[in-house]
């Protein structure tokens, strides 16, 4: 039915809907509930007809020209406090251990961890602030090498979440949505832009070791997953070590032309499967079979770092040749990057100080610092930055006052989703800014408030493509990453 | 849908459907002021292609022949013609235009339409005869093409994408914004002949993505009718310096990419013609001089 000219597309879907749940309910299958009917035909007909080599196959092609080609996102999971990182406030330094006033805690909801606290007394950063670079910039002295490249970034102090607990926030960040079962940044770019390099996936994930472990949050694939599109639009995870995607290699004495031969059968039988029932999702699944049979000679390429000069090494540091740490993964994104991987993420955990502050802050910087400059510094010296984003920051900021006892080495800091840090450079946003502006206690935003919906908005921008726009029809909605409160592109960050 | 504006329409508005006499179009009210905002924000529905609810908006006899509904202008009378109540009915009422969630007007377009339509809804009205129109925005400068229009040539981008294992990727849904050519997929299927063979549509290519290709400095001749290129990525492939002269003729280049390639000092010295030339990077190459650090900020 798909070769009929003159029917409109959403009316086909609705046809194939109606197949597919005729087929079902046809064969007696009781047990199927309607939420996963619902999911069977609320899915990702458009991607039959956008896969057309053709150019201007509308689901394909930006709205606009685009600035960005890629992005490499740093997630910074746990959330780093601001105080410490991007939101400097020396003011603070005269008002240690003097309670935070009433006026501006204004009666917000606290986390159960800090509810019953008596005092909130005011912890003022231990670690000192520089200039740095033509913009002159305070940078915290946690990150020497990431002041460097201070004049490519742009910092934004006001973005605020709607979340006050790691998974729900994590979820908003990635999916726009804090409950699970949302398409993530990368698959709706995926969707909406396809593949630069059919041999590798167009979404890649990767977890890093961490330098030490406290409150760690459970990292799932519910944060890539591609939600109600097609499940070719999901990430896939790289793992460290010699096997960066498991089950890839051919099973011993099995060669490459029979397995070859095997994924033809297989895909032929679910051809004819596909023309009897028309569910979408197996064509999901023929492609994907044909994409893992293309990473088998793709990935050994891009996992072998042989091939990279000394000058590499300089910038990374040693840490780069260990598989899994931050620095390898940071070496890692670049290569895909180059490879023509539209959306890289990258998570590194256990930020999440809600004690012990001073010391575990330092360890996660020291692990992370040289690498994040490392890879703003490799993109831009290969040409690579104009059209790369790269994105970096936790899920919410922290309070300025202390969790727990307060001494002038050591505190903590809860939970705060009203304002927080993040930064990015490169592709197409303006280098050596800092966006918006909270109070003398980022506690509140005073200026530019920028929510996680603006933020994204505002990358999709970055590749062209326009947030109100890029929508898939699901649940009778037409959903989408900013989903249906207001949003805005901040035009304020684009160079 | 039968929706309680309906029945209000009983009768027509069949006295403006006389006779158009024609005075300068470009200088009437209509032209000017409603017919723009008609044409941006209903006739995707209300158009040529699409005819929803049976009415045009696309030209003055359209508009006044009405839709299924009968007439939507009742002229002299804004808050008694169709097409002003859709326009000001709550967003959320199902009877709202545009229709599902596109842009609304704004309220000085409201506004335009009121006054013309309480003006007597004229084809013919001057421009100056209705006071107190809000005034229009600045118009937006027309965009440039960056090449022509590619669709009139897609059956032939498709054959050579499918002929030599590379992409024409569109750059944006405005075909003279041009097109990509892109080779990440299969890098090395991609050779001198390829470049060769890309001819019919070199004027098409506003951004080659060569880098890991097979092109030699052989190629790089073919390139030089790449007429409207911007962005050229050469990244490890084999061009030397004895080929970037063949670039001399890209007069609209403005970033070139060769890192990791044989290119030396003499290489740049050939690249200073270049009119649009903005960003060259040479990083892992012979050429002197380069920072291994080029984002880190003066100390
Ligand atoms: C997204 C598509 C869409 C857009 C854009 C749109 N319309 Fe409509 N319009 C419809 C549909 C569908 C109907 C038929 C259903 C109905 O009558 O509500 C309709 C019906 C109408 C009718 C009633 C026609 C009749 O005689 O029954 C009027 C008047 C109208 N539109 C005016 C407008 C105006 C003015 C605009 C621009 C401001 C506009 N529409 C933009 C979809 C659209």
């Amino acid at each position: 039915m798909w070769d009929l000219p003159h029917v409109p597309l959403g009316l086909k879907r609705e046809w194939l809907g109606l197949e597919t749940r005729r087929h079902f309910l046809g064969q007696g299958v009781k047990a199927l509930g309607w939420a996963g009917l619902a999911t069977l035909l609320g899915r990702s007909a458009p991607n039959l007809l956008a896969n057309s080599p053709i150019p201007g196959a509308p689901a394909m092609v930006p709205h606009f020209a685009p600035k960005a080609k890629r992005a490499i996102y740093l997630f910074m999971a746990g959330s780093p406090s601001q105080f410490e990182t991007w939101d400097h406030k020396p003011a603070l330094a005269d008002l240690f251990d003097q309670d935070l006033p009433e006026s501006v805690r204004g009666g917000q909801t606290l986390t159960g961890m800090t509810a019953s606290q008596t005092r909130f007394p005011i912890a003022p950063s231990l670690y000192k602030f520089a200039r740095h670079g033509k913009a002159g910039r305070f940078v915290s002295e946690l990150f020497p090498y990431t002041a460097r490249v201070s004049d490519e970034l742009c910092v934004i102090k006001s973005l605020h979440t709607d979340a006050i607990n790691h998974e729900p926030a994590i979820l908003q960040l990635t999916t726009g949505n804090m409950f699970p079962g949302r398409p993530s940044i990368g698959s709706w770019l995926s969707y909406g832009l396809g593949a630069m390099n059919e041999e590798l996936p167009t979404f890649v994930v990767m977890t890093s070791k961490m330098p030490h472990r406290t409150n760690v949050q459970a990292l799932s694939n519910r944060l890539w997953s591609s939600g109600f599109l097609s499940p070719e639009h999901a990430a896939v995870a790289l793992r460290s070590g010699s096997d960066p995607v498991l089950y890839l290699n051919n099973p011993k004495g099995v060669e490459s032309d029979v397995r070859r031969a095997m994924i033809d059968g297989v895909n032929d039988l679910n051809r004819q499967l596909f023309e009897r029932v028309g569910d979408p999702e197996i064509n999901a699944r023929i492609s994907q079979y044909e994409m893992a049979f293309r990473m088998q000679t793709s990935v050994p390429e891009l996992a072998d770092f042989s091939n990279e000069p000394q000058s590499t090494w300089d910038l990374y540091g040693p840490r780069a040749k260990e598989p899994g740490t931050f620095a390898y993964n940071c070496l890692m994104a670049r290569r895909l990057a180059e490879r023509g991987v539209r959306f890289t993420q990258i998570f590194l955990r256990s930020w999440d100080q809600h004690s012990r502050l001073p010391t575990n802050i330092k360890l996660m910087a020291e692990d992370s610092d040289q690498p994040t400059y490392a890879l703003v510094t490799d993109l831009k010296r290969r040409g690579l930055l104009d059209d790369t984003v790269v994105i970096w920051g936790g899920e919410f900021g922290r309070t300025v006052y202390s969790q727990g006892t307060l001494t002038p080495e050591n505190y903590g800091r809860d939970h705060h989703p009203r304002c927080f840090s993040m930064w990015m450079a490169g592709g197409g946003v303006k280098p050596g800014i800092s966006y918006g502006e909270t109070d003398d206690f980022s506690y509140n935003i005073v200026k530019d408030p920028m929510h996680i919906r603006d933020l994204h908005a505002t990358i999709l921008h970055l590749f062209g493509l326009d947030h109100s726009k890029l929508s898939f029809k699901f649940q009778g909605l037409d959903q989408k990453l900013t989903g249906v409160l207001p949003s805005k592109v901040v035009h304020d960050l684009l160079a | 849908m039968i929706s309680w504006p309906n029945f209000r329409r009983a009768v027509p508005a069949l006295a403006v459907l006389a006779a158009v006499v024609a005075a300068r179009a470009e200088d009437t009210f209509y032209a000017q002021r409603v017919a723009p905002i008609l044409e941006q924000k209903c006739v995707a529905c209300h158009g040529e292609k699409k005819q929803k609810g049976k009415l045009r908006l696309d030209s003055f006899a359209h508009l006044m022949r009405g839709g299924e509904g009968g007439g939507v202008v009742q002229s002299g009378d804004a808050k008694d013609s169709e097409l002003f109540i859709r326009v000001t009915l709550h967003p959320a009422d199902e009877d709202f235009m545009p229709a599902d969630s596109k842009p609304p007007l704004t309220p000085d377009e409201v506004k335009v339409l009121e006054l013309w339509i309480a003006a007597g809804a004229s084809a013919t009205a001057p421009l100056s005869s209705i006071k107190g129109a809000p005034a229009l925005a600045a118009p937006k400068a027309p965009v440039a093409a960056l090449a022509p229009d590619w669709q009139p040539r897609s059956a032939q981008i498709a054959r050579l994408e499918e002929e030599l294992g590379v992409r024409l990727v569109a750059r944006s849904h405005l075909p003279t914004d041009g097109l990509v050519l892109r080779t990440a997929g299969a890098p090395t299927r991609c050779d001198d002949a390829a470049l060769a063979k890309l001819a019919p549509v070199a004027d098409l290519i506003v951004e080659a993505e060569l880098a890991r290709t097979k092109i030699t400095d052989a190629g790089l001749v073919w390139l030089a009718t790449f007429s409207n290129l911007r962005a050229l990525d050469l990244t490890r492939t084999r061009v030397t310096s004895a080929g970037l002269g063949s670039l001399a003729s890209l007069g609209k280049l403005e970033s070139l990419n060769l890192t990791s390639t044989g290119v030396d000092d003499a290489g740049v010295a050939r690249l200073k013609d270049l009119p649009a030339l903005r960003k060259t990077w040479v990083f892992d190459t012979r050429v002197t001089g380069v920072t291994a650090d080029p984002a880190a900020s003066a100390k």
